[in-house]
């Protein structure tokens, strides 16, 4: 048995390797690293050290970006390459190896083009700088509201760490704590970025126990927190936090046609294992739903179980005795439910330990079903009825929202209903999604504020 | 030449007497109906066995039943023993903590208190702690010891006593309660008063919690302070962890001689960092032997763990002012081979009674 990889926090001093550690697992159970566990002493003098950082010039931060991208996806970073990072997170997070290889691709791209993407978010009326020549006769200025952002991070999705990104091209120093089951990827990147002209004092990995995490949240400006409902709810009344909670992605299928966007359903509930926020949860049908739900079944079923490193893996794999749960877990929320497909069992046994989680299809009978809230790591998906009587009100609280063949009616009111975060029309998959297009709006909204100078 | 058996439980310090002996003549004075107290003479008639009879042995301690729960409500005077007539100074009646359940009370007697003290001292002075310095305890006084013994302690040693008081059992309520707001509002109070002091006065020896002393330290300023002014930091009443220990030694504090003093108020003391440990060695408390007794067992069995291992510690006081044996304590520790001629083990990296694992979170892909 090979030594466990050490993956050490990486603070304002170099890499620190605590005495408290611990072990992560692939979905085997066999152990692959051990992540160092930091004290709150640590914590806070990490961020207290970053706080007292330098600002680098926009520029610098542009090229460093770029080219921490850039290593990210091609080099060797703190002796692991590339093709090691991406089997590792692969087997622990059990993520199907092309859906990381995907994400690697896109979390370059995110940081070579991190600064251009948060120009979006500036207000038409508001500079960059106050020696702007329009400031001499009175204009807003677009500056940070803090010095240090910390991201409690997640680890459903390699993916989530592009975004991030923007907060060190608007110059703001990084905390990442990374999640105990998948750190790999912050640990690269945090590795990556503190090669570049960032430098160890502007952007640290520290992972932490919950006491830490809490210490994160307070010595911190500003955090994203990534988390269930119950996540939301702690944060609701903290202007310092923005949560990220479930995503409940949905898709409304309007019209007689809904057979030629099948690809589209199929790849939005499934893409990458269907392991995301903006993997589809739940299919509204304007009409019959069950000829829909078995054409879904019918697709989804014929995805193979493999283990997550295969290269036609495109499920995702968990521990076998955390499979078996979300299995019963599913079949507790279903009750009432019409199952189409999964009825005998979603977890299937790979036989070392870990089993894939095979998609699910149920069919409820109203646009209201509580079902249609259970978003689940895997592709599971809730078939419902819905008519244009019903209304909105089934499609709130949505991350994304794909409606095909919605009246011209119907997308205004969905544009302007303030609980659906982005509105995707046509055969576009609620996956979807590119560098200056906001996730869950922009990330640079919450970071910055206007700021009013006159001068001269 | 042996002690006579009415003088081993007053041993001098410098002629530890064999444990063996020790016990047997704690067993008589604790349970001959001359001598013992009420709560023991009483409850010793439910007991399968004979003290006198039976218990001769650091390993025959494990006969006793734990009894501490019933300290939540025994009369405090019920446990002093009869064979003090009149003669016992109680300094006051100290609680535990409070954190499972309504705390548990006993009467802490002078002559207990000085020998204990004069134990301590003894390491302080191995230590080579300057005598005649202030003292500034940050700790709550309250109905627990830890606060009582930092000024009688400090006054021992030939200083003045600084002092700022907190009262943890608020702290826990708020954050039970769901305010970890005003349990942070509330700590910050502590520490800018325990600041004040530190800015103002010339402190040679700061006492405090671990939590407390990290607060202090998030200042850089007072870390400064600290470390340029003050000779020894004496931390007690909660655990430290090897990784917060090793930072404040190198890095934080490293001017400052730190040291742990790992108490209960079931076994009526503390316990003293060795001296002499290396850089990297975990932090390792010897007890009071034969007074104080550790063993540190696998809960599952109830056997002890080998040398090095994790286990849970249970606690044997024993006294002329009290017995407390066989209590088997909340925290964890690696058990370490004692220094010779002491009985029961001493720990090292002594811990709570782990909480790790996360909630299994089934809903939602984060």
């Amino acid at each position: 048995m090979s030594e466990p990889i050490q993956l050490d926090a990486l603070g304002p001093t170099g890499p620190y390797r605590a005495r408290s550690r611990l072990t992560v697992t692939d979905v085997a159970g066999q152990p692959i690293a051990e992540l160092s566990q930091v004290p709150r002493l640590y914590v806070n003098r990490t961020i207290g050290a970053l706080r007292k950082g330098p600002t680098l010039s926009a520029d610098q931060r542009a090229a460093a970006l770029a080219e921490a991208g850039r290593a990210f996806a091609s080099s060797t970073i703190a002796g692991m390459s590339v093709e090691e990072y991406e089997h590792y997170v692969s087997r622990v997070a059990g993520m199907p190896l092309a859906g990381v290889r995907t994400a690697t691709q896109r979390t370059a791209q995110a940081a070579v083009e991190a600064y251009r993407s948060t120009r979006f978010a500036r207000p038409e009326g508001a500079v960059e700088d106050w020696r702007d020549p329009m400031t001499r006769t009175g204009r807003a200025v677009w500056t940070r509201r803090g010095d240090v952002f910390a991201v409690l991070a997640p680890a459903n999705h390699p993916g989530v760490h592009s975004l991030w990104l923007e907060a060190l091209a608007l110059g703001y120093r990084v905390v990442v704590r990374p999640s105990r089951r998948e750190p790999f990827t912050p640990y690269r990147l945090v590795a990556a970025l503190r090669e570049t002209a960032f430098g160890d004092d502007a952007v640290a990995l520290l992972p932490t126990d919950y006491a830490g995490a809490d210490d994160i949240v307070s010595a911190s400006d500003l955090t994203m927190v990534y988390g269930g409902d119950e996540v939301v709810e702690k944060y609701a009344a903290d202007p310092t936090v923005l949560p990220q909670g479930p995503g409940r992605s949905k898709i409304l299928l309007s019209g007689d046609d809904w057979r030629s966007h099948l690809d589209t359903v199929v790849d939005s509930v499934a893409l990458h294992g269907g392991t995301g926020c903006i993997n589809t949860t739940a299919v509204f049908v304007d009409g019959d739903p069950a000829p829909v739900a078995e054409a879904l079944a019918e697709r989804l079923s014929a995805i193979p179980s493999r283990r997550p490193e295969a290269e036609d893996a495109a499920l995702p794999v968990q521990p076998a005795d955390t499979a078996a749960t979300i299995e019963k877990y599913l079949f507790d929320r279903a009750e009432g439910a019409r199952t189409v497909l999964g009825g005998d069992g979603v977890a299937d046994d790979l036989g070392d330990g870990s089993a894939a989680l095979r998609p699910a299809v149920f069919q409820v009978d109203s646009p209201d079903a509580p079902q249609l809230n259970v978003e689940l790591g895997f592709p599971c998906v809730w078939v419902a009825p819905w008519s244009p009587s019903d209304g909105v009100a089934p499609l709130r609280n949505t991350l994304v929202l794909t409606a095909i063949g919605a009246a011209e009616e119907l997308v205004d009111r969905l544009v302007e209903e303030p609980t659906i975060s982005n509105v995707y029309l046509g055969d576009h998959p609620t996956h979807w999604l590119e560098p200056g297009i906001p996730h869950d709006r922009y990330l640079a909204e919450f970071l910055m504020r206007t700021k009013a100078v006159i001068r001269g | 030449m042996a002690l006579a058996r009415e003088d081993i439980l007053d041993f001098p310090l410098d002629r530890v007497p064999d444990a063996t002996e020790f016990i047997e003549a704690a067993m008589h004075w604790h349970f001959s109906p001359q001598t013992g107290s009420p709560y023991w003479l009483e409850r010793a008639k439910t007991l399968d066995f004979d003290p006198i009879r039976d218990v001769h042995t650091f390993d025959d301690l494990r006969l006793f039943p734990n009894v501490v729960d019933e300290f939540r409500h025994v009369p405090s005077e019920a446990l002093i023993p009869k064979g003090y007539g009149d003669t016992a100074t109680v300094i006051g009646v100290f609680e535990s903590g409070g954190t499972t359940g309504s705390p548990k009370r006993l009467p802490f007697l002078e002559e207990w208190m000085a020998r204990s003290e004069s134990w301590q001292e003894r390491h302080m002075d191995a230590r080579g702690h300057t005598r005649g310095v202030n003292w500034l305890g940050v700790a709550p006084t309250g109905p627990h010891m830890f606060g009582s013994w930092t000024q009688r302690m400090a006054r021992r040693r030939g200083g003045v006593p600084f002092f700022v008081d907190l009262d943890p059992r608020w702290v826990k309520k708020c954050i039970a309660d769901g305010r970890p707001d005003e349990a942070d509002r509330y700590a910050e109070h502590i520490v800018a008063q325990a600041r004040d002091v530190l800015e103002t006065q010339t402190i040679g020896y700061l006492v405090t919690t671990p939590p407390l002393l990290e607060r202090l330290v998030r200042d850089e300023d007072t870390a400064k302070r600290i470390n340029d002014m003050v000779e020894v930091v004496m931390w007690g009443g909660a655990h430290m962890d090897a990784d917060t220990r090793h930072l404040l030694r190198t890095e934080v504090l490293p001017d400052v001689d730190l040291w742990g003093n790992y108490g209960s108020t079931m076994i009526l003391s503390g316990t003293v960092e060795r001296a002499g440990l290396a850089e990297d060695a975990l932090c390792t408390f010897d007890t009071f032997s034969p007074h104080v007794t550790f063993s540190v067992i696998d809960p599952d069995t109830g056997e002890r763990v080998p040398y090095g291992d994790r286990g849970q510690v249970v606690m044997n006081h024993i006294s002329k002012a009290m017995l407390l044996p066989n209590n088997l304590e909340r925290d964890t520790a690696i058990r370490v081979e004692p220094p010779s001629g002491h009985a029961g083990d001493s720990v090292a990296d002594v811990a709570p009674v782990s909480t790790f694992g996360d909630k299994p979170v089934i809903e939602g892909v984060y």
